[in-house]
């Protein structure tokens, strides 16, 4: 069934080596697919790679060996200018610190990828106005990042992240600085934009709650596939499931803080 | 590992923070010093002209100490503030407060003393070649390199002492609260900048444009009182423009999103108000200073080009002038005599008795000199002689540019009191005495006539003229009758003394060694200053670097790309250092507009090549800096962490 759909992210025997004065290998022979509307979570230990295959992903960073191709194309292809407009135009980030730009008030930080774009005015308007509805954040579109709180600003980065409509959406931990209601909160908007936009969503969490709110999770260990595992009817068993996986996955203490 | 060892160790690691500020420092200290070794100097002793020069440097040092003294806390302060994260981490291991403190005090103490070493060095390197430079310009005779105790002295004492108070206050900035919160190190800076008064800023630009209003449609009669008005009102209003003024346009820009939100002037913009706010004092400090520099400059050029013209202007060497009742006449003219054959220059010496007759015609009171002393002076000047027969009489022309109205002139006059009658056929076409010296309405009357009128009348002054083709070498010549003058002017008796005497050579030499010197000690300060401002931008790009990589890292992934993060990188630093310098020649050529009025002689002389020189010179050494600054700042922000 899933294999009728277009594929967007995919990775075949991605392999990144890290030289240096210690030679390190954060991905091994790793195979990866995202679909087009998957909410795909990745999970595993500290130093697992998960990192390092957002950022491949992401094109910030190049693998080492193997084939990586988004939407069709192969960004090794690409210049780095090329590469650059590549992003702008195809992804939005969430990031775990937020990264709000202090100089600009909520608005403009939500407005910025489509100046780069030059993009007429009367759009960006149209565009914040219905996000802001959308994210509830109308009331307090001229504040600055430092009267926010944590759930709002991260809410603001969701918005950023949305504005110019992207094709995917990549989250680095974004509930990771969030208390449980903000988490819950930011979770929510993403899967509503998930299935209203049908915008992929890749995700790295160390939270099992988290990923509970995807279609998929993938597990990766030391730089390889460990598991796979497909959502079911309700949210409670999923996440349970979740969490045999990762004790399965062992080992690291910090992971099993959720039991 | 000592204590000690681990402040010397901090000093030498942050090397690449401490780099600009080190190098202002140097600077500064080597400036210094070399106006110390001038003010020291054994041969300077006594003349005017050479207290010009020690007051001028003097002056030089008191200010260049009040700046470093401002230029090393403000660079502590953000230094201090951008180390708060270690400050925190010490404090968290177990260091003392009190520990903290020396160690600071200890760190600054190796800076304050490599800077005053090195520049010390540096400035006895250069003091040759300073001294060569200041020979010129103050016509000194040669200043040998010497070597003495006091210029060393003053320059350690004045910066140790300085560097002492810095380190001594320094943890004053020291942010001591929530040990948790140091160690973040976050919110440095940048909260609460945001805020501008909107009245301030339209007074600031109503200030502005006041002065320069004022100063363009000047006229004679208000300059001098504007002179002493537009200084402070400009500087006013040039402190509000940059505190309040300026964020108020760009606030007034923000609100139209068409212009605002388009490319890269939405981040451009928003983070230039910030800093804006943050250095306003410092641009506002480097515009003040600019501008004296510029005007100097500006003054300097016109003076030389002035050079010719005063000569022409001034066309006799030395002039003195005795009203009747005068006991010290003759002392005074057998001195100057005495004086300049002593001195071996070359003199002709010709004596004017003035008569004074009514006019009948105008019935003016009309000025009257004999045609023989015309002659003898014009003769020295390589004139031709003029032939009056008796009846006859020319005009003299108060000035050179109204000889053509008078010289189409002819009127026939009674001299009233004794009856003689003139006629006055045209005008004296040469320029021999400085304009207005013998009266406005004066006339030359041939020989016969004169001496009937010189036994009818006593004259009413005597007019002693030297024409000397030396006239430059004439400074040292009269002046004790100078001093005499100068003192009764001081004492309020001035209406005393029944004589005049104008020394032509010694007043230029003044002016042009003032303004040279000026210009000069403008020049090094203006150095001073350019490289102090540069660091103060250095410094407060290095104090946000941190945020600033946050921020990169959020743009590039987001997709900015490299051309364009340098656009941005451009629009943030170009106006910090292109700013205060536009402003300043802005507000300097007002400033010429309005001195133009005082010399109208300026009108004449193109001092625009001097002056795009010394602006140009200044201008590619500024864009040297930015690009070397902005090198630095793109290579920190681009290496993560």
């Amino acid at each position: 069934m899933k294999r009728m759909k277009k594929s967007i992210v995919k990775l075949e025997q991605v392999t990144k080596i890290y030289e240096g004065k210690v030679m390190h290998r954060a991905l091994n022979r790793l195979d990866f697919e995202a679909d087009q509307g998957e909410f795909i979570a990745i999970m595993g230990p500290s130093g697992s790679g998960k990192t390092t295959l957002l950022n491949i992903i992401s094109t910030i960073d190049m693998p080492t060996y193997g084939r990586v191709i988004i939407d069709g194309i192969e960004p090794e292809a690409l210049n780095s200018n090329e590469l650059a407009l590549f992003r702008r135009h195809n992804f939005g980030f969430v990031f775990q610190d937020i990264n709000l730009l202090s100089s600009l008030t909520l608005e403009e930080n939500i407005v910025l990828p489509l100046t780069l774009d030059g993009l007429p005015i009367a759009e960006m308007k149209k565009r914040v106005e219905q996000l802001a509805k959308q994210l509830s954040l109308k009331d307090i579109l001229n504040r600055r990042p430092d009267e926010l709180s944590g759930g709002q600003a991260q809410r603001t980065a969701v918005g950023r992240a949305l504005i110019h409509k992207p094709k995917l959406i990549l989250a680095d931990e974004p509930t990771g600085n969030l208390d449980s209601n903000s988490a819950k909160e930011v979770l929510e908007l993403l899967s509503v934009v998930n299935q209203t936009e049908r915008t992929t969503i890749i995700m790295v969490t160390h939270d099992p709650i988290a990923a509970s709110y995807c279609d998929r999770v993938l597990f990766i260990k030391d730089g390889e596939f460990f598991n796979e595992i497909y959502k079911d009817e309700r949210r409670q068993t999923f996440f349970q499931r979740i969490l045999n996986v990762l004790s399965l996955l062992g080992g690291n203490v910090h992971d099993l803080r959720m039991l | 590992m000592t204590f000690r060892q681990f402040a010397f160790r901090n000093v030498v690691r942050n090397r690449r923070i401490y780099a600009a500020f080190f190098m202002a420092s140097v600077f500064s200290v080597m400036v210094f010093f070399l106006y110390s070794m001038l003010l020291f100097h054994p041969s300077i002793e006594g003349s005017a002209l050479q207290e010009i020069a020690v007051l001028g440097m003097g002056i030089a040092e008191i200010i260049l100490y009040i700046f470093t003294m401002f230029f090393l806390f403000y660079s502590m302060r953000a230094f201090l503030l951008a180390r708060t994260k270690e400050f925190g981490i010490l404090l968290h291991l177990g260091m003392e407060k009190r520990q903290l403190h020396r160690l600071i005090f200890i760190e600054t103490l190796i800076i304050g003393a490599a800077s005053i070493g090195i520049g010390i060095f540096l400035g006895y390197m250069f003091s040759k070649f300073f001294f060569m430079v200041v020979k010129n310009i103050v016509m000194l005779p040669a200043l040998p390199l010497y070597l003495s105790w006091e210029p060393f002295a003053l320059t350690v004492g004045a910066f140790l002492s300085l560097f002492i108070i810095i380190s001594w206050v320094a943890p004053v900035f020291i942010r001591t609260g929530n040990l948790d919160e140091l160690i973040r190190g976050e919110a440095v800076g940048g909260v609460g900048q945001h805020g501008f008064s909107k009245v301030r800023g339209v007074i600031g630009l109503l200030l502005i444009g006041l002065s320069y209003c004022m100063a363009a449609f000047t006229s004679n009669s208000i300059v001098i009182g504007l002179i002493f008005l537009l200084p402070p009102l400009a500087t006013l209003g040039t402190y509000f423009f940059f505190t309040d003024s300026l964020p108020f346009l760009l606030h007034l820009f923000k609100v139209r999103k068409e212009f605002y939100w388009r490319h890269f002037r939405l981040l451009a913009i928003s983070e230039g108000v910030i800093r804006l706010k943050e250095n306003a004092r410092m641009f506002f400090i480097v515009t003040i200073v600019s501008t004296v520099a510029f005007m100097s400059v500006g003054i300097l050029a016109s003076l030389t080009s002035f050079a010719s013209q005063y000569r022409a202007m001034n066309p006799l060497g030395l002039v003195y002038e005795s009203f009747p009742g005068n006991e010290l006449e003759e002392e005074h003219i057998n001195r100057l005599g005495y004086e300049l054959r002593k001195n071996e220059i070359d003199y002709t010496y010709v004596r004017f008795p003035i008569l004074k007759q009514r006019s009948s015609l105008t019935s003016y009171t009309v000025t009257i000199i004999k045609v023989s002393s015309v002659n003898r002076l014009s003769k020295s000047l390589g004139y031709q002689a003029f032939e009056l027969k008796e009846g006859e009489a020319l005009f003299l022309p108060p000035t050179a540019s109204t000889y053509e109205q008078l010289n189409s002139q002819t009127v026939e006059t009674v001299l009233e009191e004794s009856g003689i009658a003139v006629r006055i056929n045209g005008a004296y076409p040469y320029q021999l005495f400085p304009a207005h010296a013998i009266g406005t309405n004066t006339i030359i009357l041939n020989d016969a006539d004169y001496t009937k009128l010189a036994e009818l009348v006593e004259p009413s002054s005597v007019y002693h003229a030297f024409d000397i083709p030396d006239w430059q070498n004439t400074k040292n010549i009269g002046l004790k009758i100078e001093n005499t003058l100068t003192e009764s002017l001081l004492t309020g008796t001035r209406s005393e003394l029944r004589f005049n005497f104008d020394n032509p050579g010694l007043n230029y030499s003044i002016m042009r060694t003032t303004f040279t010197l000026l210009l000069f000690i403008g020049l090094l300060l203006a150095g001073v200053f350019l490289l102090a401002a540069g660091s103060f931008i250095y410094f407060r790009l290095y104090t946000s670097l941190e945020s600033d990589r946050k921020q990169f890292d959020v743009l590039k992934r987001m997709g900015i790309t490299d051309k364009e993060f340098k656009k941005i990188v451009n629009r943030q630093l170009i106006p910090q250092f292109f700013v205060p310098w536009g402003v300043a020649l802005v507000h300097s050529s007002f400033a010429f507009l309005s001195l133009q009025v005082i010399w109208d002689a300026l009108a004449e002389i193109s001092i625009v090549r001097e002056l795009t020189m010394v602006l140009v010179g200044f201008t590619v050494l500024q864009i040297i800096y930015f690009y070397l600054i902005r090198w630095r700042y793109l290579a920190h922000i681009r290496i993560p962490g």
